[in-house]
């Protein structure tokens, strides 16, 4: 038998089980046929748990009945609405895919270029006498600039650079 | 459990991976699809739960822009309704945090808690009409009076036909509330009811 009416007295525990299996008939599955048999029985000797049980019916039956309906302007909106925003999030997926790829791609680029680099700087220090904490200084500075600037520009992103969207301006 | 049942359980377990697969994909079509089949029940609940109308209607369109955006959370393996309204559920607490007032309540038309509109339906004759539309209003403006924790959970219970253990996860309360939250629910409706008898 459920726990939680046994601790009540006789009355509420009828009226805790109407209200919670309340329907025309409740299913085994709610109601064990002991509870069943009990509440029937109870029903039948006691006049005021018979009265909340009508009730406690005609309520729910009168809570069915509310019609509340969505209008067809409030659907249509709405799927607008959702189509436009899956759209706008279609977008930026796209947009994440071909940073990912960009990024792919300066790094593969970086892994081939560098050591050729490296070499260039060092074959121009030597012919320029300078001494390598100079030119490996130089070659630093050429590395890191580009990304530099990129930082620069994103962090300007939201700034004096974009419009109140958030878009970049031209 | 009978092959009728067995038959049931498992259609309804395959429409919910579908719907899940489909949000995934964020699959226009579906997502048409569910805002219609689900359209009068997810506005009831959020009527019932703001006690407005617009404000419900706002909810609405909100719960399904979340309902595209957060769809890999669905997994398919409880009803997709649950997971829906409590997605709304949440939309509505998170504006109550913004607006910080202390409960569902605070959202109810100030204006001396009105009855909800009811549409005018379509009935053999013209008393069967009149009498059905005052009853409603009656039932109506008990379930603005009552708390809204007690609406919520007779409109989950007895409109959308959910079971308690669906209630306590679409409210996040414990099931012994939940049971509590019926039972004085509906007690708290029934003077209602009187007046709603004619």
């Amino acid at each position: 038998m459920n726990p939680d009416l046994m601790n009540s007295d006789v009355h509420e525990r009828a009226r805790l089980m109407i209200a919670l299996f309340g329907e025309e008939r409740p299913g085994p599955e709610e109601l064990s046929n002991a509870e069943r048999s009990w509440l029937a029985a109870h029903l039948e000797s006691c006049a005021s748990c018979r009265e909340f049980a009508e009730n406690s019916r005609e309520t729910i039956r009168l809570l069915r009945a509310i019609p509340i309906t969505a209008g067809e302007r409030l659907v249509s909106t709405t799927q607008m609405r959702v189509r436009q925003r899956a759209q706008e999030l279609q977008r930026q997926q796209e947009r994440f895919w071909v940073v990912c790829v960009c990024c792919a791609a300066v790094t593969l680029s970086t892994l081939v270029t560098t050591p050729v680099l490296w070499r260039g700087f060092a074959w121009m220090g030597e012919q320029a006498r300078l001494s390598p904490p100079v030119w490996e200084g130089g070659f630093v500075v050429f590395y890191l600039m580009p990304a530099v600037l990129a930082g620069i520009l994103l962090l300007a992103r939201g700034t004096f650079l974009t419009d109140h969207n958030g878009s970049y301006q031209d | 459990m009978n092959a009728a049942a067995c038959y049931f359980v498992r259609a309804m377990a395959d429409e919910n991976t579908e719907i899940a697969h489909g949000l995934r994909r964020r699959d226009p079509e579906l997502l048409d699809r569910l805002i219609e089949e689900y359209q009068h029940r997810l506005l009831r609940y959020l009527m019932y739960l703001t006690g407005r109308r617009d404000l419900a209607e706002d909810f609405f369109q909100e719960t399904w822009v979340r309902v595209l955006e957060r769809g890999s959370q669905y997994d398919g393996r409880h009803e997709f309704s649950t997971w829906l309204f409590t997605i709304a559920r949440n939309l509505v607490i998170d504006h109550l945090r913004r607006k910080r007032p202390a409960s569902f309540d605070s959202l109810a038309d100030p204006d001396g808690l009105a009855p909800f509109d009811i549409a005018a339906t379509a009935q053999p004759s013209a008393f069967d009409t009149t009498v059905q539309r005052e009853q409603n209003e009656q039932i109506s403006a008990g379930m603005q009076h009552i708390a809204a924790e007690y609406r919520e959970t007779l409109v989950l219970r007895f409109q959308e036909g959910m079971s308690l253990e669906e209630i306590a996860n679409v409210t996040g309360a414990p099931l012994g509330t939940v049971k509590s939250r019926i039972y004085r629910g509906l007690s708290a409706l029934q003077p209602w009811l009187k007046g709603a008898r004619l």
